[in-house]
């Protein structure tokens, strides 16, 4: 089983290397990608039965070992593993088959592919590995490949600058996240993750280290995870093209933050501390997505802006230990987002238009992505039948089992604010009147729409995972051993969470038919409510300051360094001081024989006279 | 006859010899004085060979190919000499100073 | 005073007599003399020394094929003051240069306690069964380097 887990990252690695290598030579390269991560989707279904089969198996090939330290290639099989490899392998093969399509004129498509392939490679390394040294490796792999698709048209400006602030922002977590490994390796003298928590549970790592172990490896999920106060290269990402959106910035890597956690969830539950920072950041991030994602008019901004909101609220699930709720709503987000992301290029690639201000009905002219396009919408708002519901029934019950009524009120704002914004964006593409764009808009080919009817099909029915299948016990027992709680629907959460829905949902029908709501109208109209959200809450303003003010200013300080005194005084200096030295020493050179022959004497008399006074010294 | 006399009137003569290399201009008197460090060296050699218990005859041998090298430096060094001459019509030292800075 | 010390005495007056006096000399023809009157002396020391064949090898070549060669040296570089030369202008830093090798060498000879033996009698029978089997490469090799050194002499002193 090792092999068949191996064989993921390694075809995909070897299919990175072929695409990139062979980049100029054939137009049929992406298809080899395509192949590897159909290879990776068959080894899931492989892995899974076999979990199934024989419950969680680790496999370890060694490959750098000395006295303090042992580096191993090492693979965990265990129900969390496998769930993320079976959403990344299919969401990544959804995705690839639409880019075949939607990026095929693109000059460069070669390289999208290869970067494809790199990308699966390091996300599944990271997935499957048992050890924080391989996870950290992955993490920072993944985050290049993100950062090479976003700048992937780097000939737009906007386009390298956002590729250049999501790699900074991010890497401003991952150098948290290192920190954080080293320090629990300082006191367990291991990286492996098995030994790391089994210590912990014995009590043999300091509270602490815990403590500060676990917020730094925090910050590096807050980073990944586009969280507060990380969140802000997220929206800017969406320079990239829309399927890497939908890959990279929804489904897979940005849902790394929320699988190191889920990963360290035994680590995290010893700190309270670290679990309440969790609770408060995911929050606040939550709100603020929700907010701003209300006054955006660019559509795969608002995307970008639910993603950030969404895994928010997986990382809250997960500061109230509800490891099931998050990772189901992980797959259920997933799916969903990536439906939505592909729609959005859909949208694009069939209409011309992005601002949602320029469309309207326009599942007159697109109705099948029209239709996949709510579907996927309503499972992510959280409404029966669809998945969604059953992962946020899962959020909002755990988090009233936790904090109680306080935390849950919040729960259900971040809920009725998912509504609001999904529902606005709906309603004021697909529905209402046509405008221009809208009518000479046409239905994408077949290959695009394949991927988003399949993601919103798997969206949309994912509520079946929760039942069992043979051997398979429903998600909760599969993944947690906890017995799967029962959807009561006459329960005061459910009812509430149901009610706020339909109420979102109501609300930005009737904005989108331009009624106007009296509450609403003056949230709408003000000033000083709606300045500051447009603005973003001035949090990039207040980081451009602070680069500017104290980094750049540092940097200038350095390049003054670098020029006057190392380059001037110490590297031509030393230039100087050898031709002024030579120029004048030259002049020994006399060319007179008899001038050499007194400075070999003097040497040897002057050594011979040295040797005696020495001998008489000592 | 003790070894130290022959010791010191070997250094005297060598470092009469090493003072005629350095002070002399014309390339032939130094040729002269080269001859009379050699066999300052031969002197001392022989000494040894003589007066050192267990050094055998080793002294002498040595002191035969010492005049023996010398006779052909000797002979080599005088062509270069010649050629210098050549030159620059004089063979003082002084003014063959092409290789200088 | 033992007939050998004098006998001593004299010779090595000889030897450092004729040195100084090529050193010194300003006629060049007279530096030759002194030379040959330094070389001769050497072979008397020799002799002092039990090794009467190397006096014979040393008046030989160096007494008469060296000094021939020297002569003729002298005449085909045709100096214009044959009688009276200059020496070079490093001459004082040149003699405190000798002094200091002088006292540096003379002084661990003066230190050193070698065990002396009594003169032994070195017959020219070892001498030659020595050089032709203990010393029988360094003696090829010597000949070697004069036929290197004649050919070597042509070569350079052609006048192409």
């Amino acid at each position: 089983m090792g092999t068949v887990a191996w064989i993921i990252p390694v075809s995909s690695i070897v299919a990175f290397l072929i695409v990139a290598l062979g980049q100029n030579s054939s137009r049929k390269l992406p298809l080899i990608t395509l192949f590897a991560t159909i290879i990776g989707f068959i080894a899931f279904i492989v892995l899974s039965n076999a979990l199934l089969q024989n419950g969680t198996q680790t496999f370890e090939i060694t490959w750098l070992k000395t006295k303090e330290v042992m580096l191993i290639w090492g693979i965990t099989l265990d129900p969390l593993t496998v769930t993320m490899l079976g959403l990344i392998t299919l969401t990544a093969a959804g995705v690839q088959m639409y880019s075949l399509v939607y990026m095929k004129n693109d000059s460069r498509l070669n390289w999208y592919f290869a970067v494809h392939s790199l990308f699966l490679a390091s996300m599944i390394t990271l997935v499957l590995a048992n050890n924080l040294i391989l996870i950290y490796i992955a993490w920072e792999l993944v985050g290049v490949c993100s950062y090479l698709l976003i700048g992937f048209w780097w000939e737009k400006r906007s386009a390298a600058e956002a590729a250049k602030k999501a790699f900074i922002t991010t890497r401003i977590g991952d150098v948290g996240l290192l920190i954080g490994i080293i320090l629990l390796f300082t006191e367990t003298h291991t990286f492996n993750l098995s030994e790391i928590f089994s210590a912990a549970s014995d009590g043999e790592i300091s509270q602490t280290t815990i403590t500060f172990s676990t917020l730094l490896i925090l910050l590096g999920a807050l980073g990944k995870s586009a969280q507060f106060p990380f969140h802000v290269w997220l929206p800017d990402a969406m320079e990239g093209p829309t399927p890497v959106s939908a890959l990279i910035h929804a489904a897979t890597m940005v849902v790394a933050g929320v699988y190191l956690i889920a990963r360290c969830l035994p680590l995290f539950e010893l700190s309270e501390i670290s679990m309440t920072i969790l609770l408060v950041l995911a929050s606040i991030t939550a709100l603020l997505g929700g907010v701003i994602a209300l006054v955006m008019t660019d559509l795969k901004k608002i995307l970008a802006y639910s993603t950030i909101t969404d895994l928010a609220f997986m990382m809250i699930a997960l500061s109230c230990g509800g490891i099931v709720p998050s990772v189901f709503h992980l797959i259920i987000h997933g799916f969903a987002k990536a439906a939505l992301f592909l729609g959005a290029g859909s949208i694009t690639h069939g209409s011309g238009e992005t601002d949602i201000r320029k469309l309207g009905g326009l599942k007159n002219k697109m109705p099948v992505t029209a239709l996949c396009f709510s579907l996927s919408s309503l499972s992510l708002i959280g409404i029966p039948p669809l998945g969604g519901f059953f992962s946020k029934e899962g959020i909002l019950e755990v988090l009233n089992h936790e904090y109680g009524i306080p935390l849950l009120l919040i729960g259900l704002l971040i809920a009725f604010l998912k509504a609001c914004y999904l529902g606005r964006l709906s309603f004021f593409v697909f529905f209402g009147k046509e405008s221009k764009s809208s009518s000479n808009a046409h239905e994408s080919p077949k290959l695009m729409l394949l991927p988003i009817m399949l993601f919103t099909t798997l969206t949309t029915l994912s509520g079946l995972l929760l039942f069992s299948y043979g051997k398979y016990d429903g998600f909760s027992m599969f993944l947690n051993q906890e017995a799967a709680h029962a959807i009561n629907f006459l329960h005061p959460i459910t009812i509430s969470s149901i009610l706020v829905s339909l109420i979102g949902l109501l609300i930005s029908w009737n904005i989108a038919k331009g009624k106007s709501i009296p509450g609403i109208n003056i949230l709408m109209k003000s000033k000083a409510i709606q300045v500051p959200i447009r603005n973003l809450f001035y949090i990039d303003n207040i980081y451009q300051w602070f680069i500017n003010a104290i980094i750049l200013s540092f940097g200038r300080i350095i390049a003054l360094i670098d020029r006057q005194v190392v380059n001037d005084k110490l590297v031509d200096g030393t230039a100087s001081i050898l031709n002024y030295s030579s120029r004048t020493f030259r002049y020994l050179q006399t060319g007179k024989m008899y001038n050499y022959a007194l400075g070999m004497t003097f040497g040897v008399a002057g050594l011979a006279v040295l040797n005696i006074i020495w001998q008489f010294i000592l | 006859m003790e070894l130290i006399y022959f010791e010191l009137l070997s250094a005297m003569l060598f470092c009469i010899g090493v003072y005629g290399v350095l002070a002399r201009k014309h390339a032939v008197l130094v040729l002269m004085s080269i001859e009379l460090i050699l066999n300052a060296v031969t002197i001392n050699a022989v000494a040894y060979a003589t007066h050192v218990d267990g050094a055998g005859i080793t002294g002498q041998i040595i002191a035969i190919f010492i005049i023996t090298i010398a006779a052909a430096e000797f002979g080599l060094a005088l062509a270069i000499i010649l050629r210098l001459y050549a030159q620059q019509s004089n063979a003082n030292l002084d003014e063959a100073n092409r290789m200088k800075w | 005073m033992s007939g050998e010390v004098v006998v001593f005495t004299i010779v090595s007056a000889m030897v450092l007599f004729g040195a100084l006096g090529v050193v010194s000399t300003k006629n060049v023809g007279h530096a030759a003399l002194y030379l040959l009157i330094t070389l001769i002396s050497v072979a008397g020391i020799f002799i002092l020394l039990l090794a009467e064949f190397l006096a014979l090898v040393q008046i030989l070549i160096y007494g008469g094929a060296i000094t021939i060669v020297l002569f003729f040296g002298l005449m085909l570089t045709r100096i214009d003051e044959f009688s009276s030369i200059k020496d070079t202008v490093q001459r004082p830093v040149a003699i405190v240069i000798s002094f200091l090798l002088l006292s540096a060498i003379a002084t661990p000879f003066l230190q050193e306690t070698l065990t002396e033996k009594s003169l032994v009698e070195s017959s020219l029978r070892t001498l030659g069964h020595e050089l032709f089997t203990q010393w029988l490469i360094p003696f090829e090799v010597a000949s070697l380097v004069l036929l290197v050194a004649l050919i070597g002499a042509i070569v350079v002193g052609k006048d192409d």
